[in-house]
């Protein structure tokens, strides 16, 4: 019982998530976004930097089902987001597979991108994601 | 005291797969055990999925047990030693126990999945890997899949793969050399093969037929107007189709067989429409119905569970359409190991006809 209290402890002390991420410079930096899902809900996500918008969604646990079924490795269109035009401006080019990707895609708009593609960055604080309707009109 | 609890708990494990195992062997189940599940009208809860709602709960009739046992690992040891793939891991099979341990007569099986564990598209209700490139495919696969599965005492053998679009083939010489080499070590053995669509591509198609197999399988997997819901963008209704034509094109004598997941917001009407079409144009022999699962997080949710009655209703409408075989019920799959008593005999059917037609034609 006194073991486990103690590993408790040394564990909680240790995770970076808790205290650690105040006071060391190695912490993983976390910004605030804001994803649009299918139902028009705003939902406040927690974006690590340096990983991609679509395990953003997946570790928010953004409730939007066949989103990403590829994994990321650009073999399909269902992590289709929309972004603002200034802020689809910053980003870099998409690659030709994204590009032939996104042609399929459900909706498409002039500032889609593919979340797998879009990796974060600190100045994507409170940057806005729309999650379009669906992959395909179901009627 | 936790050390306690958990003996415990082990304990009652034990005992309870001891009392249950007996009991089922006692009780001698048939076949319509596997197909046809009690009354579901007493289960209270929700089983269509509301806009808004996070998830449905499991209903009993799907529940099922967590796979463990004698031959289970035995098998698992063996796979992964030849490394070989199944299916069955790979996409989360909720039969894995029971198919594995060996179901009633303790005859494991398993269904091979060729061409590596990653696949060139992403579906949305499949938890197989995606790749753009995946590892080419392992010359000694043919072989070791072929000595694996004719080491194991059945009759019946049903060989998937994965979609590879990246190969110049796709993969469909591997997986005829694989079914050669099975009916080479064992003519007897019955082998079915799921096969992908090949991008509608005739020749790989015969390259199939041609290596001798006895059942043809292909999965349309949904309803018309789901298909692009469901599928890869590269897969639709009409190519599915397609491939089921030209299998029997190559050989009139081949049974071919399909398969529809249900629950995914198809109507009742649509899917009748589905088998009609499947029947009257495609000429398919066998239909598999069953309930989608949610593989994991990232897939399609369910958007309802059926009841096994509908099931039955389903079966028995297919049955009058002219569809030799259906297998419907909420945990069959493609390769579910009850409906191949079925097609065995409708296989022992074709051969005793075309025995005795020889015959009659000597004389």
């Amino acid at each position: 019982m006194r073991r486990n209290l103690l590993s408790l402890i040394t564990r909680t002390v240790f995770n970076p998530n808790f205290v650690f991420q105040r006071y060391s410079s190695n912490a993983n930096q976390f910004v605030n976004v804001k994803v649009i899902d299918r139902d028009q809900k705003p939902i406040d996500a927690k974006a690590k930097v340096g990983s991609n918008m679509l395990d953003v969604i997946l570790d928010n646990k953004i409730d939007i089902d066949g989103f990403g079924a590829c994994e990321g490795t650009l073999a399909c269109s269902t992590c289709h987001v929309i972004l603002d035009s200034e802020n689809y401006k910053t980003l870099p080019e998409p690659v030709e597979e994204e590009n032939d990707m996104l042609d399929l895609a459900f909706g498409l708009t002039p500032t889609s991108r593919l979340a797998c593609q879009i990796i974060v960055e600190p100045r994507m604080k409170d940057w806005v994601f729309v999650v379009p309707k669906d992959v395909n009109d179901q009627r | 005291m936790m050390r306690n609890f958990l003996q415990r708990t082990w304990l009652n494990l034990y005992l309870n797969r001891y009392t249950h195992s007996k009991s089922r062997f006692e009780n001698g189940p048939d076949l319509n055990h596997f197909l046809q599940e009690k009354k579901s009208n007493d289960y209270q809860g929700n089983l269509v999925l509301r806009k808004g709602e996070q998830r449905l709960r499991i209903p009993p009739w799907l529940k099922t047990e967590i796979p463990m046992g004698e031959n289970y690992s035995k098998l698992k040891k063996s796979l992964s030693k030849l490394s070989l793939n199944t299916v069955c891991v790979e996409a989360k099979c909720p039969n894995i126990g029971e198919c594995w341990n060996g179901g009633e007569d303790r005859i494991a099986t398993a269904t091979i999945m060729l061409l590596g564990d990653e696949c060139t598209r992403g579906c949305r209700f499949c938890s197989v890997k995606t790749s753009r490139k995946p590892e080419a495919p392992d010359p000694n696969e043919p072989e070791n899949t072929a000595s694996e599965i004719c080491s194991w005492d059945i009759d019946y053998i049903v060989l998937t793969s994965v979609d590879r679009d990246d190969l110049p083939d796709q993969g469909s010489s591997h997986i005829a050399e694989t079914i050669r080499s099975i009916k080479r070590k064992k003519p007897n053995l019955l082998v079915e093969c799921l096969t992908p669509d090949f991008r509608g591509d005739k020749k790989c198609i015969e390259t199939i037929v041609k290596s001798n197999l006895d059942v043809y399988a292909h999965n349309v997997e949904t309803v018309r107007e789901l298909q692009s819901h469901v599928r890869d963008y590269r897969a639709n209704f009409e190519q599915s189709l397609s491939v089921l034509i030209h299998a029997k094109e190559v050989n009139p004598n081949l049974i071919t067989k399909t398969s529809i997941m249900l629950g995914l917001g198809e109507t009742s009407e649509q899917i009748r429409e589905t088998m009609l079409q499947i029947r009257t144009r495609a000429n398919v022999d066998c239909l598999t119905l069953g309930q989608y699962m949610q593989p994991t997080r990232r897939h399609l949710k369910v958007k309802e569970y059926i009841r096994p009655e509908v099931f039955q209703e389903l079966k028995e409408y297919g049955e009058s359409i002219g569809f030799l075989y259906v297998a419907s019920g909420p945990l069959v799959r493609s390769s579910y190991r009850a409906g191949e008593y079925f097609i065995k005999n409708i296989l022992k059917d074709k051969h005793q006809k075309k025995q005795a037609a020889a015959v009659g034609i000597s004389m």
